[in-house]
């Protein structure tokens, strides 16, 4: 088992994100640690700039002001900033939705994970092939392996698109709604198994989803942004501290 | 996988095949018809036999060869770059440009140097795809790129109209011949421009293999796994555009291989990995290019079509349980 030690994997300090200074989402600055062996869940309304937020902690937009750092190397504008490729064997983006391939197979699909180890001609090791079946059998998806993408339910495919990122072996999993088309069981199943990545292999998670139930039992904090301000507490302590009265307004 | 794989091997093998019947009937089946067994006319020399070989068939072949992989590889990369079905090497408005040369060269009386007509499709596809890099560099958004090319299409096909119009009657019967495509006049001296342009436009695409593999799922997608998406959409719009631009000023504008040949390989070999359907596209081409070049005195557009379209249509038909 890897050691899960609270080594800090991703810090931002006095984080503005979203479009530019006008449309600032998270307009008050966020200064946030994400220890190894942790599962965050981040919380907040539709439109509160949670997807803004995930985006500029794993690189794809550019903070507005402040910083994000990856194990104490900055993201953005510095000479000793992660060059793209290093990035992505150390943080992802996991999101249920966006575009969609016709002519993927699933086996295919989650093989696009190993991209960042790949050579200039986009091969794939025997060892790749192999952290593949690993990952097509920690989701369960054995069965669906040659299957098209297109061909398979949302809850399904959703599966399929944390089996990618498993394969992509980063140490910072950043998952957007995860759970938006799971069944019940399933989602619980994927909390369970997000609780389990982050303690056996030494991951930071932070998960945006809108499942209170599972946040508070499966989730070591919990991160609200409401209004532009962000609040993070201890799950156990969250609903006493305040942080989950908007749920019931 | 094994099942794939088997797939892989059993396909290459009979497009490799097929090839190799086709170059032989290109190379000594026509009007005239040189013996397998006398290769005498092989060697250089001033016989009849050898000046069809070396000046008509052999030019032939290539330009079909070159001309199936560069639009089909071009084809495939820009498909995959729009991630649309409909997209080829002639979306982007450099085959108009080339028109536009070959107009300029042969309705307006432009000189173009050595080549004539041929550095007038090249200067003018090469122009147009200046103006698509120049956009490219500016915006991030694919399908702008694919808008821009279709107004600048529309545009100097406008300009082309302007110059039919006030041209006569013999100009205009050789620019409309031009229009209908040809492996005919592809010349000995040519045939290494085409081929280093072919090769270099290829390179740059394989090349930019991991951002092809990646970029079927968007740009943020790709960019997630560490792709720099900027670089390899450079690579792959220089890459597809000099591979049009060759074929265009070499052989006519042939736009059908460019929009069917991938999706016929993607039926025939069932992956959307790069690796493999690069490979498959180009012999998919060449095989198409060649079957065409056996009708010779038939405008190659029109073969193209009657010949090619029937074929992918009954592999995307027989393809159809693949996606509801």
């Amino acid at each position: 088992m890897i050691d899960s030690s609270k080594a800090v994997l991703l810090k931002c300090n006095d984080l503005v994100v979203g479009y530019g200074h006008e449309k600032a989402l998270v307009a008050s600055p966020v200064n946030f640690e994400l220890n190894a062996g942790e599962v965050v869940a981040l919380l907040g309304e539709n439109g509160s700039g949670k997807s803004t937020f995930l985006k500029t902690l794993c690189g794809l937009l550019a903070p507005v002001a402040g910083t994000v750092a990856l194990c104490d190397r900055p993201l953005w504008n510095s000479t000793d900033a992660w060059s793209a490729r290093e990035r992505a064997k150390f943080v992802t983006l996991v999101r249920m939705s966006g575009v969609s391939c016709d002519r993927m197979t699933v086996r295919e699909f989650i093989s696009l994970g190993r991209t960042p180890y790949a050579g200039l001609f986009d091969g794939r090791s025997k060892e790749d092939e192999g952290v593949v079946d690993e990952a097509l059998a920690l989701l369960e998806l054995e069965k669906f392996s040659g299957r098209w993408l297109t061909e398979l339910s949302d809850g399904e495919r959703s599966r399929v698109y944390l089996a990618q990122a498993v394969a992509q072996q980063v140490k910072v999993l950043l998952l957007d709604e995860p759970n938006a088309f799971l069944d019940i069981p399933r989602s619980r199943k994927l909390f369970a198994l997000l609780q389990k990545l982050a303690k056996e292999r030494g991951m930071g998670i932070l998960v945006s989803t809108h499942s209170v139930e599972y946040a508070e039992k499966y989730c070591d904090r919990i991160m609200v942004i409401e209004k532009g301000c962000v609040r993070c507490e201890m799950a156990k302590e969250a609903r006493a501290k305040g942080l989950l009265d908007w749920t019931e307004e | 996988m094994r099942r794939i794989d088997h797939r892989i091997l059993v396909g290459f093998t009979l497009l490799v095949a097929l090839i190799a019947i086709l170059s032989y009937l290109t190379l000594f089946s026509g009007t005239v018809g040189l013996s397998w067994s006398d290769l005498s006319f092989v060697s250089h020399n001033d016989s009849v036999e050898s000046r069809i070989f070396w000046e008509i068939r052999v030019p032939r072949l290539v330009a079909a060869v070159l001309s199936g992989i560069s639009l089909a590889v071009a084809g495939l990369a820009l498909q995959t770059l729009f991630r649309n079905p409909l997209a080829g090497p002639f979306v982007l408005g450099i085959s108009s440009g080339a028109s536009l040369g070959v107009a300029l060269s042969l309705l307006a009386g432009f000189s173009f140097g050595h080549f004539g007509v041929l550095s007038g499709a090249a200067v003018g596809a090469l122009a147009v795809t200046a103006i698509v890099m120049t956009v490219a560099s500016r915006f991030e958004n694919s399908t702008i790129l694919l808008i821009v090319g279709l107004l600048l299409g529309y545009f100097i096909d406008a300009l082309v109209s302007l110059l039919i119009m006030g041209s006569d009657s013999e100009s205009l019967r050789v620019y409309v011949s031009w229009g209908m495509g040809s492996f005919g006049r592809l010349t000995f001296d040519g045939i290494w421009i085409y081929a280093v342009c072919t090769l270099v436009g290829v390179m740059l695409l394989v090349l930019s293999m991991r951002y092809l593999n990646a970029a079927r799922m968007g740009d943020d997608f790709a960019k997630n796994l560490g792709v720099n998406v900027r670089q390899g959409r450079v690579l792959v719009l220089l890459g597809a555009s000099l591979l049009a631009a060759a074929s265009t000023a070499f052989c006519g504008p042939v736009a059908f291989v460019g929009i069917a040949v991938p999706h016929l390989a993607f039926m025939l070999f069932k992956t959307s990995n790069h690796r493999v359907l690069m490979p498959a596209s180009a012999l998919c081409g060449v095989v198409l290019c060649l079957a065409a070049s056996q009708f010779s005195k038939i405008p190659l557009n029109a073969v193209l079509s009657l010949v090619g379209v029937p074929v992918v249509l009954w592999v995307i038909v027989r393809g159809g349980g693949i996606r509801k």
